[in-house]
């Protein structure tokens, strides 16, 4: 039943408020994914998340029902983290959100919106549609865990350092999602990389994030470029080393792109898919 | 009786699964993030950890990553409650090298008989 609600700014809320508002949207959600505030505070950093333009739905008592954040780029805006509480589904507070967001949006001048929907979120992809974002690509998310390596290494490998990673991944060819775009690699201190020369003269690099965590770390946010020769040869030798110097280190590969040239090496190093995504756009009317 | 630590975020869940262990005559223990548990786990030396996928601070595959990483702990069975699809839990189990799985919502059969079966496997073991 639709009810009367009001849209307020998020930067109304605390990060440790937002985080439990958050939490509680995602209960029941396809794919768990609770934060803790640190982390909140991480995602806004690192995606540039604006607060302002960021949405808080409530009904007239002041009953919070759920929430939205907007990242700006440039021209470009993010919906991320759209929610609303699992008891007040369907009451027009989600549209209300998207609506709103897509209102700061236009009046900021941004061009065009971007999302990511989980594959088989039906009632998510149904309002975006509803809203005017259009399907453009498919992104899978996988993970790798330790083990032995059966690959045989080749090749000279340099590791890159945060600003030697930025300046390979500034000239990467593709679209990436905003979570791995340079920008959002930019905006983390555990930005790294390496660069691979095969015997043969082919070549390639990987972009990664190693987040240090109080007691282990963790990879994350790999991007995956082949300058010269076969990816898949390329792709593996650079996972290969990668686990290689990294064997304890649990690895969260996202949005990697469902025709990506290295998805071959990725499965013969072991990652398997957690699920899919499917990036949205809307251009400003 | 044996000694079960839990790590779980969602407090409901957390008290479901206590009643049942507790009715069983185990010994309960929980944490309610990855460092919590982590640590719990070092110093109490559980018989079995159960272990939710979606954690605040770290997932629970990296959690699970560090507990077969520390030495004191390595062997200890792990059993995966997850909202995720099957599919999905079966091969996180495989690859991660934990010791069974149940998706959310379980009924309280199959949580008991989970448990039995991996305590009893690891009593043979031992």
């Amino acid at each position: 039943m639709l009810m009367k609600i009001e849209i307020i700014p998020a930067d109304r809320f605390t990060i440790q408020e937002l985080t439990e508002l958050y939490n509680q949207t995602r209960v029941d959600y396809l794919v768990p994914m609770p934060m803790n505030a640190d982390r909140l505070a991480e995602y806004v950093h690192d995606f540039d998340v604006d607060l302002k333009q960021s949405c808080i739905a409530r009904d007239m008592n002041g009953q919070v029902l759920g929430l939205s954040m907007l990242g700006i780029r440039g021209d470009i805006a993010w919906i991320t983290r759209l929610g609303v509480l699992p008891s007040t589904r369907r009451t027009g507070a989600g549209s209300e959100l998207m609506d709103r967001m897509l209102e700061n949006a236009d009046l900021l001048g941004l061009t065009e919106t971007h999302l990511e929907v989980i594959e088989n979120n039906e009632p998510a992809y149904k309002l975006f549609q509803k809203k005017g974002f259009v399907e453009t690509e498919t992104y899978l998310v996988m993970r790798h865990a330790p083990r032995p390596l059966s690959e045989s290494l080749q090749g000279h490998v340099t590791w890159l350092d945060f600003d030697s990673a930025l300046e390979k991944l500034e000239t990467y060819p593709e679209h990436i999602t905003w979570i791995n775009a340079f920008e959002s690699m930019k905006n983390s201190p555990n930005t790294e990389g390496l660069y691979l020369e095969l015997p043969n003269g082919d070549s390639g690099w990987l972009v990664y994030r190693n987040t240090k965590f109080t007691l282990r770390s963790t990879l994350s946010h790999l991007i995956i470029h082949t300058e010269k020769g076969d990816s898949q040869v390329v792709g593996t030798q650079l996972l290969s080393h990668l686990h290689t110097h990294f064997p304890n280190h649990d690895t969260y590969a996202e949005n990697i792109h469902e025709n990506d040239p290295h998805l071959t090496a990725f499965n013969t190093l072991g990652y398997f898919t957690n699920f899919a995504r499917i990036e949205m756009r809307r251009k400003k009317k | 009786m044996a000694k079960i630590l839990y790590i779980e975020d969602i407090q409901d869940n957390i008290t479901f699964v206590e009643r049942i262990i507790k009715s069983r005559g185990h010994e309960f223990l929980y944490a309610q993030n990855a460092e919590q548990g982590l640590e719990l786990a070092i110093t109490s030396k559980p018989d079995l950890i159960l272990l939710d996928l979606g954690l605040p601070d770290a997932d629970g595959q990296t959690l699970s990553v560090w507990l077969r990483g520390n030495p004191s702990i390595s062997s200890t069975p792990i059993i995966v409650l997850t909202a995720w699809p099957e599919e999905v839990a079966r091969q996180t189990v495989n690859a991660y090298n934990l010791n069974g799985y149940l998706c959310k919502p379980f009924s309280l059969p199959s949580l008991v008989k989970m448990i039995d079966s991996v305590l009893e496997e690891n009593a043979h073991e031992d």
